[in-house]
């Protein structure tokens, strides 16, 4: 029995009521039933009954999500629908194989050196690829690369990657099992970096170690990390997916840590769920994967819940500190923090306990920047056209900047306010505290 | 299977990247909350009423079905092609034209999503009332279509009580006017009212003149329990007798209860029934209403009473109401959902009857519902697979219409009679009053191409003019 067969009882569950359509962001724009959980989950099961074939509509239809979770998460009758999104992709990578490029890039996301070189390379003729100068918000306009739709707006790759940096790379030597924190009262915490952070935000990174070094606890940044997988997840290529998790837990496990912390929303949700369920056949990593999990936290929960108040910072944020005026911050939801982990109290007690910040709610908040699923990658119109309400939202709250706290979705914001015209700008919460 | 001929004329009129035919399109457009499924053999999504005149025309000439669809959240089964038959469908059809801040109307079209709308207006400091707890996904053009309700038409009325005027594309491919786009008109028939309510039948709804008020200025939620489902009902009848018009009375039994627990296990957990009930209005008045509910409802024997003071507490209040028919599942696989109507001093006698009927025929019926304006979704609960359970729903439903009709209601109070309640159309309305409804229809429609099979399809009368097909 293949793994989407054993869904039926989950898909059958579903009585077509419709709600799915009320939350649903690619309906939203696209206006078609197919886009909705409902027709997904009819035609999902219309294949196994060998209705339709693994067709090219089928797929796309299938694909038409950016896997927010707001259907599961509204839906009356309680069908786990992202779960069976997820079987059918994983039935498309595994009868039809991936995408020439995806399945490169999905090799090589544990090789230390390979992915790196290969960005590196990408950065140093970026002339090549990249056009125009680089505008305010940080990011570089581009010309169509393969894996990428064209026209769009891309974060500039880091000249030297996070995990790189000199005061990163001191960070990976201290704290080894036994080593000199032992009956050190403070907390220890190990930072994750992911890719978002590594390769386009390191500053996100560093402003997250700062803030956690400012409520007393010490950091380490274990050596060896890697990639946590979840593109290759969302794209149903879970064989990639379970050797990245693998790496990383062992990884992990060399080092002594009360908490492991990231910036990254899909990150930690990578980490702290779908770890465990990548090895649901495999009891040793299951148990592993689940001790590990057990200790990692959103950075936006760790400051605001498990560690003690950060000190005042010595020198205001770059946003902050520079005026008397209050800067008014507008908050965005990740789904993967919002809809996934329950996250949506912590970032904004953050900001609105920060000096300077006036926080200032926007309508739709926790609505989906539409980048996830890889819909940017596979359908990027669809992608953009979905953030849109994004940029509406920003735009109507009035605040000068808007915050959220993932790498993901501050790609997607970026590019949503250069669109569609709304001059603000987009950061990560740990870069105003 | 549409001809070639026929979809190279339609695609004509509506451009490539909006007619489909393939199978995995069809199948998303062969349901709708009804659960049963029916394949159309096409789907269009017109922009425009022209556009909408011109698919008309060519469906009198080819002599195909056209099924008007908004969201497909009905639950008799009006935007299913039975027949076959193309599929129209308005979700294209989504802009609010116009709010008129100082005539307190506003222009619509059909596919605009009904709490959208609301948003909108409530914005600006209006406030269109009807509220069908699938607001958050139904459409406009549903609306009108079903003439829906919702928990807010004990005070407020319905959709039809909303709508000034229409512009209608009928089945012989006129775009007509009804209405005007003030407050009264008197000239000629009530087409605007023949309208609302005409399940699709009698032409296709392509844009709608609505009526606006003023956003009550405050809204207290209460929510309170009884020992048992016939002492809230005795409690509903109780408030409206004690001419107390609050602005939504939902009553909820204890199976419905079980299966919404979850959203708030603190509250829900082991009652009885409970009533959910909103009064609103100017501040002190609000008030003053409030403290006059609390009153009745203690002497009627509520168990707990409660004061909703937080917005989080309300919305989730509503999300577990909105829940509780799609949530009915949990108990059995299979439902029959009618929307049965009585007046209003006759609830107790309802819930009552309908209990027995459970009990005799060894079935979960659930209720809950508009209580205020007398209106029960009774829910009988069972296993298709059953045998015995499902000829027992049936004869219970029977049984449930009977008691109805009895009680001087009605058998269907806001979803229609779409497919799944044709079968019991004579049972409500006498043989000259079915004739002359099908004349009706016959006249608008002489080649029965509009949203063929429904209200009349089962009633021993109709058999004049066969639904075409391909
Ligand atoms: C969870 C849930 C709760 C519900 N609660 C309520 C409730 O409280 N009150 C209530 O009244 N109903 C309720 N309903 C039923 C349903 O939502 C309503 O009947 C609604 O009005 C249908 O709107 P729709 O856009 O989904 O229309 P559809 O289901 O797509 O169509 C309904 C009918 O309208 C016709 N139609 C659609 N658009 C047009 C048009 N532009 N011109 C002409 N005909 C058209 C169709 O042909 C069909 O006959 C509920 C349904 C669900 C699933």
């Amino acid at each position: 029995m293949s793994e989407l067969e054993s869904f039926r009882a989950e898909i059958d569950k579903c009585v077509k009521c419709g709600t799915c359509r009320s939350i649903c962001p690619t309906t939203r724009v696209l206006g078609r039933e197919s886009a909705c959980a409902r027709g997904k989950l009819t035609l999902i099961k219309a294949y196994l009954d060998g209705e339709i074939e693994m067709s090219e509509t089928f797929m796309r239809h299938i694909k038409e999500c950016a896997m927010c979770g707001g259907c599961r998460d509204v839906c009356p009758a309680g069908v786990k629908t992202t779960d069976v999104y997820l079987a059918a992709r994983a039935e498309f990578v595994e009868k039809k194989g991936l995408p020439f490029l995806a399945s490169l890039i999905f090799k090589n996301l544990d090789s230390s050196r390979l992915m790196p070189f290969a960005l590196k390379l990408g950065t140093r003729f970026k002339g090549l690829f990249f056009k125009g100068a680089e505008t305010d918000t940080g990011l570089v306009s581009r010309f169509s690369l393969p894996l990428v739709g064209g026209g769009r707006l891309m974060p500039e790759v880091a000249g030297t990657f996070f995990l790189d940096r000199k005061e990163v790379r001191k960070l990976g030597k201290r704290q080894k099992k036994g080593g000199d924190q032992m009956g050190s009262s403070s907390a220890n915490i190990a930072f994750f970096a992911g890719c978002g952070v590594n390769y386009l935000m390191p500053d996100v990174g560093s402003a997250s170690l700062k803030c956690i070094e400012r409520t007393g606890s010490t950091v380490s940044v274990p050596k060896g990390q890697v990639c946590c997988g979840m593109p290759a997840y969302y794209t149903g290529d879970m064989e990639t997916a379970r050797r990245l998790a693998k790496k990383n837990i062992e990884v992990f496990e060399s080092y002594d840590y009360d908490y492991v912390a990231t910036s990254c929303a899909t990150c930690s949700h990578g980490l702290k769920t779908v770890f465990k369920n990548l090895f649901k056949d495999d009891d040793e990593m299951r148990e592993r994967a689940g001790a590990f999990a057990e200790k990692v936290r959103d950075i936006t929960e760790l400051l605001a819940r498990d560690l003690g108040p950060m000190e005042a910072a010595s020198t205001g944020s770059e946003e902050t500190g520079s005026s008397d005026r209050p800067v008014s911050v507008t908050y965005h939801d990740p789904c993967h923090l919002n809809r996934n982990q329950g996250i949506k109290a912590e970032p904004r007690a953050l900001l609105e306990g920060t000096d300077g910040i006036e926080f200032k709610n926007m309508k739709f908040a926790c609505s989906c920047c539409g980048l996830g699923g890889g819909l940017s990658m596979t359908n990027y119109d669809l992608s953009i056209a979905i953030s849109k309400r994004k940029a509406d939202g920003a735009l109507a709250s009035g605040a000068d900047v808007v915050a959220t706290a993932c790498p993901g979705c501050i790609v997607q914001l970026r590019d949503a306010m250069h669109r569609y015209g709304v001059d603000k700008k987009v950061v990560h919460v740990v870069e105003l505290l | 299977m549409l001809p070639e001929r026929v979809y190279a004329a339609l695609e004509d009129v509506v451009g490539k990247e909006n007619i489909t035919a393939s199978k995995e399109d069809l199948l998303c457009y062969s349901y709708d909350a009804t659960n049963t499924t029916f394949m159309p053999d096409a789907v269009l999504f017109p922009a425009t009423a022209v556009e909408v005149s011109r698919v008309v025309e060519i469906a009198n000439t080819e002599k195909f079905g056209l099924i008007p669809r908004g969201a497909g959240t009905g639950f008799t089964g009006g935007s299913l092609a039975v027949f076959g038959g193309v599929v129209l469908s308005t979700e294209r059809m989504k802009s609010v034209i116009e709010i008129d801040e100082e005539n307190l109307t506003a222009v619509v079209e059909p596919g605009v999503i009904t709490w959208e709308f609301q948003q909108d207006v409530e914005a600006v400091g209006l406030f269109y009332p009807p509220d069908p707890t699938s607001k958050k996904t139904s459409t406009i053009g549903g609306n009108i279509a079903e003439c829906a309700g919702g928990p807010r038409a004990v005070k407020y009325g319905v959709t039809r009580d909303y709508i000034l005027g229409l512009e209608v594309v009928l089945p012989t491919g006129e775009i007509i006017s009804t209405g005007t786009s003030t407050m009264k008109g008197v000239v000629g028939y009530d087409l605007t009212r023949l309208m609302a309510g005409s399940e699709g039948t009698l032409g296709i709804i392509t844009k709608a003149t609505l009526r606006l008020i003023p956003k009550p200025e405050k809204v207290i939620t209460m929510l309170v329990s009884f020992l048992d489902v016939a002492a809230a009902a005795a409690a509903v009848s109780d408030i409206i007798a004690a001419r107390i018009m609050p602005s939504t009375l939902e009553l909820i039994d204890a199976f419905s209860i079980k299966c919404i627990e979850e959203y708030d296990p603190e509250r829900l957990k082991n009652v009885g029934a409970l009533l959910i009930i909103e009064v609103d209005g100017i501040s002190e008045a609000a008030d003053k209403a409030a403290e006059r509910v609390e009153e009745v409802c203690g002497s009627a024997g509520a168990t707990g009473f409660e004061t909703a003071t937080d917005k989080h507490d309300v919305k989730n209040l509503w999300k577990a109401r909105r829940s509780i028919s799609p949530a009915l599942f949990k108990l059995k696989p299979n439902k029959i959902n009618e929307d049965v109507v009585v007046p209003r001093s006759r609830i107790m006698e309802l819930m009552t009857g309908l209990e027995r009927i459970g009990t005799e025929r060894r079935l979960i019926i659930a209720c809950f519902g508009h209580a205020g304006d007398g209106n029960i979704h009774m829910n009988i609960m069972y296993d298709r697979n059953n045998i015995d359970e499902a000829t027992n729903a049936d004869m219970a439903v029977k049984e449930a219409f009977e008691l109805t009709l009895s009680l001087g209601g009605t058998i269907s109070g806001e979803h229609g009679v779409g497919t799944t309640k044709a079968k019991y159309l004579d049972m409500e309305l006498g043989p000259v009053e079915v004739a002359l409804m099908q004349r009706l229809k016959s006249m608008f429609d002489p080649n029965n191409i509009l949203n063929p099979g429904k209200i009349f399809s089962g009633s021993a009368s109709d058999k004049k003019v066969p639904a075409p097909a391909f």
